[in-house]
C-alpha cells in the first residue's frame, strides 16, 4: 500500500545503534528496547527489528506519518529529511563514562563533531549529539571523526551502516 | 595497503590521507578542487559507489574496494553533454565549483533521468556556488537530463559571436571537464610548499624571532623573516602600509600579519616547522572597533601614523543644510551594515618559480597581474619579475591585494625553488580584505510631492589592519550615497578607521552597497510619509538623460533608470494587487575607476604563427567572462570569425597593462581599447589580406577613460565615464514569509552577452540576499574572525527564489560599442528592496543588516 510521497522526502529514523544489543540484555536506559510497538503501529511495514535487535526504518516504504515516533516508549524515533543522510544513531544522555559503560557505540558528548562541523549544525545537547538538518551540509565530517561511530552515513559510503 | 578504484583503475596506497589530497597530490586529478577542506564548499565532490561525496571527508583507509569517479573519469559522451548543457545554460562563471556540480549532476541523473526542479536543487544543495546564484546551474542540469534522455546534442542556440549574442562562454569546456588550471593545479618539478606563521595577537610588539629550531627540521628549505626581504617590506594596493613580514621590533596589526615564512618539501614539514618558530611578544591592547579607534587616547594601530583615521572624505554640492531646513518632510535615521566575506570558492594560491630568463615567475589568482607584478617587484627590489593569471576562482574584490603572491615570490627569490603558497580556508577568511562594516546617519528632506530637496549624511567605516582600498571604497560610498536621483543639495562626510580587525577593502559594490541601503531605505520611508508608492517616489526623482546628478555630472543618453523602473512596473502592480508584500530599491554604479584617476584600457592583437588573432590584455578574468566579451568585441568589429580568434590569459610580458578588474570597468575600458585595436586591424586588412598574410603583425589599442577629480573646479565635472542603473524588487510569499520572487532590471547600455549579463544579475542578487538576510562574519574579542566556511550563512541552491533578470539595452555611450559593466550593481539595490518587503509584511522597520525576524535566520 504505497502512499504517494511528497518531495522533499521525509522518513523516520531510529536514534539508536543497538550497541547494547537490545534483544538480549538492554542495558541502556535511553536506547531502543526492542519492544516492537513501532513495528506493530506501522501500516506500511516500513519499520522492523534488525539483526542487532533494534528498530530500523526502510526509507523506501516510510511515509513519515510519525506514528512510530509517537508510540515509542523510549522516544528514540524522530522524523527527518531523507536527503540528510548523515544521522546521529544514539539518544543516550548520560555523561561520558556512564554512556560508555552501557554501550560500545554510544555518544559520550565529547564534542568532536561540534568542533569539526563547518556549518555549526551539530551541537552536543544533554551529552548527546544533535544535528540541525536545516544547516547540515551532509558532508559527513562528523561521522568520519566520531570516535564512537555514533554518527553514520545512512548510504553506507563514509561509514558502515551501523 | 588500501586498495580502491579511481575512474575504473585499481589503485593502492599505503598512506592514510584524505581522499582529496590523494587524488590531487598523488594522482594529479586536479578537477577535484580544494575549496575548503572542511566539508563545506563541495568543490571536491566526487562520486563513490554511485553517491556524491566530498573528497576532503573520507580518508584512504576507509575506501577499501570502493569505486571513485571524478570528472576525468566521465565518458566522452557525458563530458560533451555536460559541456554543451552548462554552456547553453550559461552556468559557468569562475568555474571553481563546476566539477563538483557536474558530479552532482551525473549522480542525480544516473538515478533519476527526469528530475523536477526541486529534486535538482536538492541534488546541488550541499555544494556552494558564489558566482551564479545557482539559477543557470539548475537549468544546466535540467538540460543535461533532456539531452541524456534524447541521446543527441542539439546545435547551440546562438553562435555568431557578435555583440548581443548569447554565445557559450569560451572557457566552458576547460571548466566543466576540469582541465583548466587554477594556480593550485600547477605542480612544477621540484616544487616545495610555503606558508606563513601568523601573529598570535592582533596587536603586539614583536620582541624577537628565533627560527633556529625550525630551520633544523629535515625537509625545511628556508625560514625567512623580514631581514631576508631584499626590497621594500611594506607594500599595498595603493598605500604601502601592508607588511610582508613583521620585523623584530615591529607592531602587529591583526592576527593575519605574517611573522616568518617557512618553505619545506611538503606541507606536513611546513606545519611542523612553523610550530618551532619562537616569537616573543609584548602584548598590547587592541583596537576592536571604530569607537575605540576614534577615542581620544586610543592606542595607535600603526607606529607610523599619528591617528587611527585612515581616510576622510567630504563631498558637498549646493546647500544640503538649508534645503533640509526648508523641506516639507524630513526624515533621519541611523543605519548599519556588517562585515561581509567574499567567500569566493577558490582560496588564494600562487605558484612561483625561476624562469629561463632568471626572472621570478608568479602564477597567480588575482584581479590584476600587473598589480601582483608591481607589488612583488617592490618587495624584491628588482623588476626581474613576471606574472601570469591562471584561472581565477572568483574574486568579487577580495583578490585585489597581495595575500600569497608576495610570499611565493620571496621564497623563490631567496631559495631558487619553485614553490606553492596556498591559504587554508581559515587563513583566507582571516587574511584577504573584507567588505567594510559601515555605520551611517542620513537625513533627507523632500517637498510635499516627494521631490528630494536635499540629503545630508555622515558615515564611518572600519577598514581594519591596513588601508587596502579603504580610501577609494569610502570615497565611492560617499559619491554614490545620493542615489540615482536628480537633486542639487547633497553633503556627506566619511571617515575610515584603522582597527586591529582583519582588513577591509574592495567588495562588489565598493562601498555603494552600504550607502545604498541607507538612502534607499530612507526613500521608502519617505514614500510612506508622503503617501505615494515607493515606485512612484523613485519615478518622480529619477535621473534622466541630460539631467544633473547631485555630484554635478550631466548624465548621457544611455541613462536608463526610468526604463528599469518601467520594466518592473507590471510585476510591482501585480504583486500589490495580489496583496503581496513587495519592496523596491534603485541603484547606480560607476563603470570605470573615475574621479580623475588615469584609467587605461590596453589591448594588443597579435597574428601568430598559427594564423590566428591572439587577444592579449593585462586584464584579469575573475569569472565574469572578460575573454568572451573581448572575442565578441573582435568578431563585431572585424571580419573575423570565432575560429580565427584565441583569447590569452592576462600576463605581464606580452599583454599590456589594462588595469585592475575592479569598478565594473573591464567590459567598458578594456572593451573600448579592444575596439580601437580592431579598427587598426581592419585598416591594415583593407588591402585584402587574410590572417595568413598578416602573420607577426600587431595591433595595439588603448583608451583613457578620462574623468575629473573629486571637487574639480568645473561646473559639471565628469566623475565617471559611465553609470549603470538598476531597479530591483522583492516579492514575499505572505504565508511562508519567504521570498517568492526577485525581479532585477538592469540598464547595461549594450549587453555584449545577455546570457552572461543574466548570470551576473542572478549571482549578484543571491549574493546580496545573503548580505540582506543571513550572512555573517563574526569577529571575537581577540579580533579573530570565523574560521568555518559553512558557517558564513551563504545561500544554498534549494533556498533561492525565482529570479527574474531583465537586461535593458540603451544606446548613448559612445565608447565600447555602448557596453557598460554590470559586475557590481547587481548586488547593490538588493538589500534595501528585501528590507522594505519585510516591512510591508510585518510592519517592522529594520535599519541594520542582516535583518532579523525572517525565516532565513539561523536557529540558535
Amino acid at each position: 500500500m504505497a502512499a504517494k510521497k511528497k518531495f522533499p522526502y521525509r522518513a523516520a529514523v531510529v536514534a539508536c545503534n543497538g550497541g547494547c544489543r537490545a534483544k538480549d540484555d538492554p542495558k541502556c536506559a535511553y536506547g531502543c528496547i526492542c519492544c516492537g510497538k513501532c513495528v506493530e503501529s506501522c501500516k506500511f511495514g516500513a519499520i522492523f527489528i534488525n539483526e542487532l535487535g533494534v528498530a530500523e526504518v526502510d526509507e523506501e516504504k516510510c511515509i513519515a506519518c510519525g506514528k512510530c515516533a509517537r508510540v515509542c516508549p523510549q522516544k528514540v524515533i524522530h522524523i527527518h529529511e531523507c536527503a540528510n543522510y548523515i544521522v546521529v544513531k544514539c539518544s543516550n544522555k548520560e555523561k561520558g563514562k556512564a554512556a560508555r559503560e552501557v554501550c560500545s557505540v554510544s555518544c559520550i558528548g565529547c564534542g568532536i563533531c561540534e568542533k569539526t562541523c563547518t556549518a555549526e549544525a551539530v551541537k552536543v545537547i544533554e551529552n548527546c549529539a544533535v544535528i540541525d538538518e536545516t544547516a547540515c551540509l551532509s558532508c559527513g565530517m562528523c561521522a568520519v571523526k566520531c570516535p564512537r561511530h555514533v554518527i553514520i552515513d545512512q548510504r553506507g559510503i563514509l561509514t558502515e551502516r551501523y | 595497503m588500501y586498495s580502491f578504484y579511481v575512474n575504473g583503475q585499481k589503485i593502492s596506497t599505503e598512506k592514510k590521507q584524505s581522499l582529496l589530497r590523494f587524488l590531487r597530490d598523488e594522482l594529479h586529478l586536479t578537477s577535484v578542487k580544494d575549496g575548503c577542506s572542511q566539508g563545506a564548499c563541495g568543490a571536491c565532490t566526487v562520486i563513490i559507489n554511485g553517491e556524491t561525496c566530498k573528497a576532503c571527508v573520507p580518508t584512504t583507509d576507509r575506501l577499501e574496494g570502493k569505486e571513485i569517479l571524478t570528472v576525468e573519469g566521465l565518458s566522452k559522451w557525458e563530458s560533451s553533454v555536460f559541456t554543451y548543457a552548462y554552456g547553453e545554460a550559461g552556468a559557468v562563471q569562475c568555474g571553481f565549483c563546476i566539477p563538483g556540480m557536474v558530479m552532482c549532476t551525473k549522480a542525480l541523473l544516473d538515478k533519476n533521468p527526469d528530475p523536477t526542479v526541486d529534486e535538482i536543487k536538492y541534488a546541488l544543495r550541499n555544494n556552494y556556488c558564489r558566482c551564479t546564484g545557482y539559477v543557470k546551474i539548475i537549468a544546466a542540469v535540467k538540460l543535461s537530463a533532456k539531452i541524456l534522455r534524447e541521446g543527441f546534442i542539439p546545435e547551440k542556440s546562438e553562435d555568431d559571436w557578435k555583440l548581443g549574442s548569447r554565445v557559450h562562454r569560451l572557457d566552458v569546456e576547460e571548466k566543466v571537464c576540469g582541465t583548466g588550471k587554477y594556480p593550485d593545479d600547477f605542480y612544477p618539478d621540484g616544487m616545495c610548499y610555503g606558508s606563513a606563521l601568523r601573529s598570535r595577537y592582533p596587536r603586539a610588539r614583536v620582541l624577537s624571532i628565533d627560527t633556529s629550531a625550525a630551520k633544523a627540521v629535515p625537509g625545511v628549505i628556508a625560514v625567512l623573516t623580514a631581514e631576508d626581504i631584499p626590497g621594500q617590506n611594506k607594500i599595498g594596493h595603493l598605500k604601502h602600509d601592508q607588511y610582508t613580514l613583521i620585523p623584530a621590533g615591529g607592531l602587529t596589526h591583526y592576527l593575519g600579519d605574517a611573522i616568518a615564512l617557512v618553505a619545506a618539501e611538503d606541507m606536513e614539514t611546513v606545519e611542523k616547522a612553523k610550530k618551532l618558530i619562537k616569537v616573543e611578544y609584548e602584548v598590547l591592547p587592541a583596537v576592536h572597533n571604530m569607537a575605540e579607534a576614534a577615542a581620544e587616547d586610543a592606542p595607535l594601530v600603526f607606529d607610523e601614523e599619528t591617528s587611527n583615521v585612515q581616510a576622510h572624505k567630504y563631498v558637498s554640492r549646493g546647500n544640503a543644510q538649508e534645503a533640509i531646513k526648508h523641506a516639507a518632510h524630513v526624515l533621519s535615521h541611523h543605519f548599519e551594515t556588517p562585515w561581509t566575506e567574499h567567500a569566493f570558492l577558490e582560496p588564494e594560491c600562487a605558484v612561483s618559480y625561476m624562469d629561463e630568463d632568471g626572472d621570478v615567475m608568479i602564477i597567480s589568482t588575482d584581479q590584476s597581474a600587473y598589480c601582483t607584478l608591481h607589488e612583488c617587484s617592490l618587495l624584491l627590489g628588482t623588476d626581474k619579475v613576471k606574472c601570469e593569471n591562471a584561472l581565477v576562482g572568483g574574486g568579487f574584490g577580495g583578490k585585489e591585494d597581495m595575500t600569497v603572491q608576495h610570499h611565493a615570490a620571496l621564497i623563490t627569490y631567496c631559495t631558487g625553488r619553485p614553490v606553492k603558497v596556498r591559504l587554508t580556508r581559515a587563513e583566507s577568511l582571516l587574511i584577504h580584505p573584507k567588505r567594510h562594516h559601515f555605520v551611517m546617519d542620513f537625513t533627507m528632506g523632500c517637498d510635499e510631492n516627494g521631490k528630494i530637496m536635499g540629503v545630508k549624511a555622515k558615515v564611518a567605516s572600519d577598514t581594519g589592519a591596513f588601508a587596502s582600498l579603504g580610501g577609494p571604497v569610502l570615497e565611492r560610498a560617499c559619491t554614490h550615497a545620493a542615489g540615482p536621483y536628480a537633486y542639487e543639495n547633497f553633503e556627506i562626510e566619511g571617515t575610515a578607521y584603522y582597527t586591529n580587525n582583519p582588513p577591509a577593502g574592495a567588495f562588489r559594490g565598493f562601498g555603494v552597497t552600504q550607502t545604498c541601503f541607507a538612502i534607499e531605505s530612507l526613500l521608502n520611508m519617505m514614500a510612506d510619509k508622503i503617501g505615494i508608492t515607493p515606485w512612484e517616489i523613485r519615478m518622480r526623482n529619477a535621473i534622466r538623460p541630460g539631467g544633473i546628478l547631485p555630484n554635478g555630472q550631466i548624465v548621457d543618453d544611455s541613462t536608463g533608470l526610468v526604463e528599469t523602473l518601467e520594466a518592473v512596473k507590471e510585476d510591482f502592480d501585480a504583486a500589490m494587487a495580489a496583496g503581496k508584500p513587495v519592496g523596491i530599491a534603485c541603484a547606480m554604479k560607476n563603470a570605470g575607476v573615475g574621479v580623475g584617476i588615469p584609467d587605461w584600457g590596453r589591448v594588443k592583437l597579435i597574428v601568430e604563427e598559427d594564423h590566428k588573432l591572439h587577444i592579449y590584455s593585462g586584464a584579469s578574468c575573475i569569472g565574469q567572462g572578460l575573454g568572451t566579451v573581448l572575442v565578441q568585441m573582435v568578431v563585431s568589429n572585424t571580419d573575423l570569425g570565432r575560429g580565427d580568434i584565441v583569447y590569452e590569459r592576462s600576463n605581464t610580458w606580452i599583454a599590456p597593462d589594462s588595469g585592475t578588474t575592479s569598478g565594473s570597468r573591464q567590459t567598458l575600458v578594456t572593451g573600448e581599447a579592444c575596439r580601437r585595436a580592431c579598427e587598426k586591424l581592419m585598416e591594415a586588412k583593407k588591402e585584402g589580406m587574410s590572417l595568413a598574410d598578416m602573420s607577426g603583425m600587431e595591433f595595439y589599442g588603448e583608451y583613457l577613460a578620462k574623468t575629473d577629480p573629486l571637487g574639480a573646479n568645473v561646473p559639471n565635472p565628469v566623475s565617471h565615464v559611465a553609470y549603470g542603473y538598476a531597479t530591483q524588487m522583492c516579492i514575499l510569499d505572505p504565508k511562508t514569509g519567504k521570498i517568492e520572487k526577485m525581479v532585477a532590471a538592469h540598464d547595461v547600455g549594450k549587453a555584449v552577452n545577455p546570457l552572461s549579463c543574466e548570470g551576473q544579475i542572478e549571482g549578484g542578487v543571491v549574493m546580496s540576499m545573503g548580505f540582506a538576510l543571513r550572512e555573517k562574519y563574526p569577529i571575537d574579542e581577540n579580533c579573530k574572525p570565523v574560521e568555518k566556511y559553512g558557517a558564513l550563512g551563504l545561500f544554498r541552491s534549494h533556498e533561492i527564489p525565482e529570479i527574474k533578470a531583465i537586461v535593458i539595452d540603451k544606446p548613448g555611450l559612445n565608447v565600447a560599442c555602448g557596453a557598460i559593466g554590470i559586475g557590481e550593481i547587481t548586488s547593490i539595490p538588493t538589500a534595501p528592496a528585501i528590507t522594505d518587503a519585510y516591512y510591508r509584511l510585518d510592519g517592522e522597520r529594520r535599519y541594520s543588516l542582516p535583518i532579523s525576524g525572517t525565516p532565513y535566520n539561523r536557529k540558535g
